[in-house]
């Protein structure tokens, strides 16, 4: 199964991305490494002190990169807890606590440190340390002037000693002069400063030690100039001298107005020079020092400043990782759960860690999947219910048997299609009702009620056969009295817990006994017909041969009463064997085969037999165009037209004038042709009310002479037909009888194409009733 | 509402404690003039300038306190060209380093290995700020005839400064003195 990686948290807007970490890593590991680097330059390393500009820019550029990535993170989270997303709460919680765990002591160590540090420099400088170095260096000074003092007086000596002798003895005497005035060089320079003449000088020492312009110039202006300098001009560490120049007094003489200047160059003793200089170092840097203390807090507390920006973002930074590293499998699992509310029970990635979230999530995962095996089990059982359901239902819809379950309180809770059938009326209708509104029960509810109320446990179910009226067949011609009688075998037993109720299965048995019966009149035909034929030949035999026999010896009279006598035995016997004849062709009548035929022609083939009738307007046929083709057997069928006509004829024998009509119509189910009607009707007086329900059934005539066969004949070939019959009464709308009608309503088309062909039209639920009753013609 | 304002008031006022002061300074070093002619034995060009230089009294402070400061004088020669940057003809530079001797009360300026000893710190700038006969490039460097732009300048060199005045002189521009760039035209 393939892994539910975080569905809801997509991988681009995760709090942490990949860039973003790296980048806070290298981000982090360079503001390591320059802080170091800054802590070294911070102290007395002479490489790192040139950069320590660069650096510190460096860090500073490093901070600003981290302080934009905590700032980004901020923002991600801040989204993150604006949409609501799972674990937002839990890291933002988190992140925060880390940051704060590292802010509060960062912040008071750099508090503490730089009010040290500031403390500290501080307390490097002090008053009589300083006075102590001015003290030293005043002390330098006064040695250096007394020095130089000395060789100032010194070299006035000599310059008055060398003004008195003529300038031509001046190199002769200066060597004396200048070891008398124990200086270590002594030069004659012009004003100019060309040299003259020079005396002493180290060995080392080729070129003298010339003034400089400055300094002559001064010496000339102010009559004279004595300094300390450096003895190396190159480096002031090398010790210090003392030059003195002044000019000699002029005496006048060949020299005219050229000046003549002697300067006499001596070094300070080395040990003083030594200590000056180690004094004058040591305020130089003191005085350094104090000087840049401003400078040297702003230093440490620059550092300080960077470092801690630096360790804060850093940490912040950190803690937004960390708490991002902590929730992650968190939010995984929160999208797993989420998934698994949704019904997908896919597992959720592994997380990899060997700690309790990763237990969890191994955990979560077999839950998953046990939920989903648990599923799976659920919708096969489903399924398989369903599936028996369905065979159940199907069974049921198939069953000719209407079956009704009732609930407890007598309620129906479910009808199957023969239950529609026999109630007529749709499931839908019937869903819902008690029993006691059930259409077409009426009273044979309060039966079945009872039937029920009766049950106990040692019986478990009833069985009863109910009569009910037929009423919601049509009335069409027949008029209201036209109900047949429908015979129900209802069995009803207690539906077993735990849903209890009721159970009522109807069972249309109204054919079955009409079969029966039939099926016993034609017995009782048979055998009457065979029981009474046999004695009627010898009978009319007997009356014959004893009218042969004895009408000439009897006397006129009695032969006359004779005659009369066999007369009527053998006219009985004729009509007794007719009536026989009758009830043989009732009970022997064939099995109908059935063949498509056309039933107009048909019609007009029979009344061809009646042309006087017809030809006399009393008898005509409205025959519908395009009828379709119906299965029957011509034979019987041409019989049962023969009949009807015939009993209309007989009907209305007596009457100056009849009018019998003869009509054929197609009927519709919605589109489809459902069947083909034959009706005949008079108007003659009618059918007696109390001989309608009986009509068909044999013996039953209300003709002086009929056996009372042919409307049984009648419908037992109708019944061999599958079609259905129906007699009955025309009313006026005075509610008078008009006459009589008898409807065939034949279901059974022969399958042909033609026989969409019938247009006439019907009512809509296809019921053979569509005659409106017509007055009729007088 | 109020709390938000606070707060970026307050990160404002940080953000510009933190940032370096940028106070506006008169300037104290100044190019006046600058010719460029050739050296007398004919085999180099040879520069001569006049600055105005004066220090102010912070960095006067310093010098009288010990601290040696120095200056550089950087001459920079362009050709230019339409097609492309301009190319550097020749580059020099020159340090002076001014300290001063509390023993003697000497200013020493040293330029090139030769010190000056002067009694007063003006006399030492005066010395300081008159340049002659700075061998900048050798005589075939240029070609007669092109123009060239001839670029000079002094400025404090804050590098070499003590570590803590670098600080000062990266947030202080008292600290950081510096001529502009003296611009002129050169036609050999």
């Amino acid at each position: 199964m393939e892994a539910v990686r975080l569905h809801t948290v997509d991988p681009g807007k995760r709090a942490v991305t990949r860039a973003l970490r790296y980048g806070l890593f290298v981000s982090v590991a360079l503001a390591a490494v320059l802080l170091a680097l800054l802590a070294v330059a911070s102290g007395n390393d002479r490489l790192l002190e040139q950069h320590y500009g660069t650096l510190l820019w460096l860090n500073v550029a490093v901070g600003v990169a981290l302080l934009v990535f905590a700032i980004e993170l901020a923002r991600r989270l801040w989204q993150r807890w604006r949409s609501g997303l799972f674990g937002t709460r839990l890291m933002a919680r988190l992140a925060f606590a880390f940051t704060l765990m590292t802010l509060v002591p960062t912040l008071l160590i750099y508090l503490v440190a730089v009010q040290f540090l500031a403390r500290s420099v501080e307390s490097w400088y002090d008053v009589p340390m300083e006075r102590a170095l001015e003290s030293g260096i005043a002390l330098g000074r006064a040695s250096i002037d007394a020095q130089l003092g000395d060789l100032q007086s010194k070299a006035r000596a000599v310059a008055a000693e060398l003004a008195d002798a003529p300038p031509n003895q001046w190199p002769a005497i200066l060597n004396r002069l200048r070891e008398r005035a124990g200086a270590q060089e002594a030069l004659i320079v012009t004003g100019s400063g060309r040299i003259v003449i020079a005396s002493g000088g180290g060995l080392a020492q080729l070129v003298p030690d010339l003034p400089g312009a400055q300094a002559l110039r001064r010496a000339r202006a102010s009559g004279g100039f004595a300094e300390a300098e450096p003895a190396d001009a190159a480096n002031e560490a090398r010790g210090l001298k003392l030059r003195v120049i002044l000019p000699i007094p002029h005496t006048g003489g060949p020299l005219g107005d050229d000046q003549r200047l002697l300067q006499l160059v001596q070094p300070v003793a080395p040990s003083l020079a030594e200590n000056a200089e180690a004094v004058q170092q040591g305020w130089r840097d003191y005085q350094a020092l104090a000087l840049s203390r401003i400078g040297l807090k702003r230093l440490f507390r620059i550092t300080m400043t960077v470092t801690l920006l630096l360790t804060v973002f850093s940490a912040i930074s950190a803690s937004f990782l960390l708490a991002g590293w902590l929730t992650g499998p968190l939010s995984m699992l929160a999208a797993g759960t989420r998934a698994v509310a949704e019904g997908d029970f896919r597992p959720v990635k592994d997380y990899t860690g060997r700690d309790e979230l990763g237990v969890l999530t191994q955990s979560f995962n077999a839950m998953t999947r046990q939920l989903d095996e648990a599923r799976a089990l659920v919708e096969r059982n489903q399924q398989e219910l369903e599936r028996a359901n369905a065979r159940l239902a199907s069974v049921l819809a198939n069953l000719t048997a209407g079956v009704i379950v009732l609930d407890e309180s007598f309620v129906v809770s479910l009808a199957n299609v023969g239950a529609e059938t026999i109630l007529e009326a749709d499931a839908e209708d019937l869903v819902g009702r008690p029993l006691s509104e059930l259409p077409r029960l009426g009273e044979a509810a309060d039966t079945l009620h009872e039937a029920f109320t009766e049950l106990d446990e040692d019986h478990a179910a009833w069985q009863r056969q109910i009569p009910f009226r037929r009423d919601a067949l049509p009335p069409s011609d027949a008029g209201r009295d036209a109900g047949a009688s429908q015979t129900l075998l209802v069995r009803g037993a207690r539906l077993p817990s735990p849903q209890s109720g009721w159970i009522i299965v109807f069972d249309d048995v109204s054919d079955v006994v009409t079969a029966q019966r039939a099926v016993a009149w034609s017995e009782v035909a048979r055998r009457l017909a065979h029981e009474i034929k046999n004695p009627l030949t010898p009978i009319q035999l007997a009356a014959e041969r004893m009218h042969l026999k004895l009408a000439d010896k009897l006397p006129p009279s009695e032969a006359e009463m004779l005659v009369r006598g066999t007369q009527t035995i053998v006219n009985q016997v004729g009509a007794l064997k007719l009536m026989v004849d009758e009830f043989r062709d009732y009970a022997r009548l064939p099995a109908a085969r059935l063949a498509p035929l056309d039933l107009n022609a048909l019609v007009q083939e029979v009344l061809q037999l009646y042309g006087p009738q017809e030809a006399a307007g009393q008898l005509r046929a409205e025959l519908a165009p395009a009828l379709p083709a119906i299965l029957g057997d011509a034979p019987q069928l041409r019989q049962v037209i023969h009949n009807l006509v015939k009993n209309a004829l007989e009907a209305t024998e007596r009457q100056a004038t009849r009018s019998i009509e003869v009509a054929t119509e197609s009927v519709r189910r919605g589109q489809a042709v459902a069947g083909v009607r034959l009706v005949v009707r008079d108007d003659g007086p009618g059918f007696t009310p109390g001989l309608v329900s009986r009509v068909f059934e044999p013996y039953v005539t209300t003709k002086p002479k009929g056996t009372g066969l042919g409307l049984a004949i009648v419908r037992k070939i109708v019944e061999e037909h599958g079609a259905r019959i129906e007699a009955g009464n025309r009313t006026d709308d005075a509610g008078a009888i008009r006459g009589a009608a008898v409807n065939l309503l034949f279901t059974k088309l022969a399958k042909s194409e033609d026989n969409c062909g019938a247009h006439t039209t019907l009512d809509t639920d296809g019921s053979p009733a569509a005659e409106p009753v017509r007055p009729a013609k007088t | 509402m109020k709390r938000r304002t606070a707060i970026a008031a307050l990160s404002t006022a940080a953000l510009l404690a933190w940032m370096p002061a940028t106070r506006a300074a008169a300037d104290t070093i100044e190019p006046l003039r600058a010719t460029l002619e050739p050296s007398a034995d004919g085999e180099a060009w040879v520069l001569s300038a006049d600055f105005a230089v004066s220090l102010n009294a912070a960095l006067e402070d310093a010098v009288n306190r010990g601290v040696p400061l120095y200056f550089l004088v950087e001459f920079e020669l362009l050709r230019s060209r339409w097609y492309w940057w301009d190319e550097r003809t020749a580059l020099a530079t020159q340090t002076h380093r001014l300290s001063y001797h509390a023993l003697t009360r000497q200013y020493r300026v040293l330029l090139n290995g030769v010190a000056q000893n002067h009694a007063t710190l003006a006399e030492a700038l005066e010395a300081m700020s008159r340049l002659r006969a700075w061998r900048v490039m050798p005589r075939d460097r240029v070609r007669s005839g092109t123009s060239y732009d001839a670029w000079l300048r002094m400025r404090l060199d804050t590098q070499q400064l003590p570590k803590p005045f670098q600080i000062t002189a990266i947030t202080d521009r008292d600290w950081n003195p510096q001529s502009e760039w003296k611009r002129f035209a050169f036609t050999p």
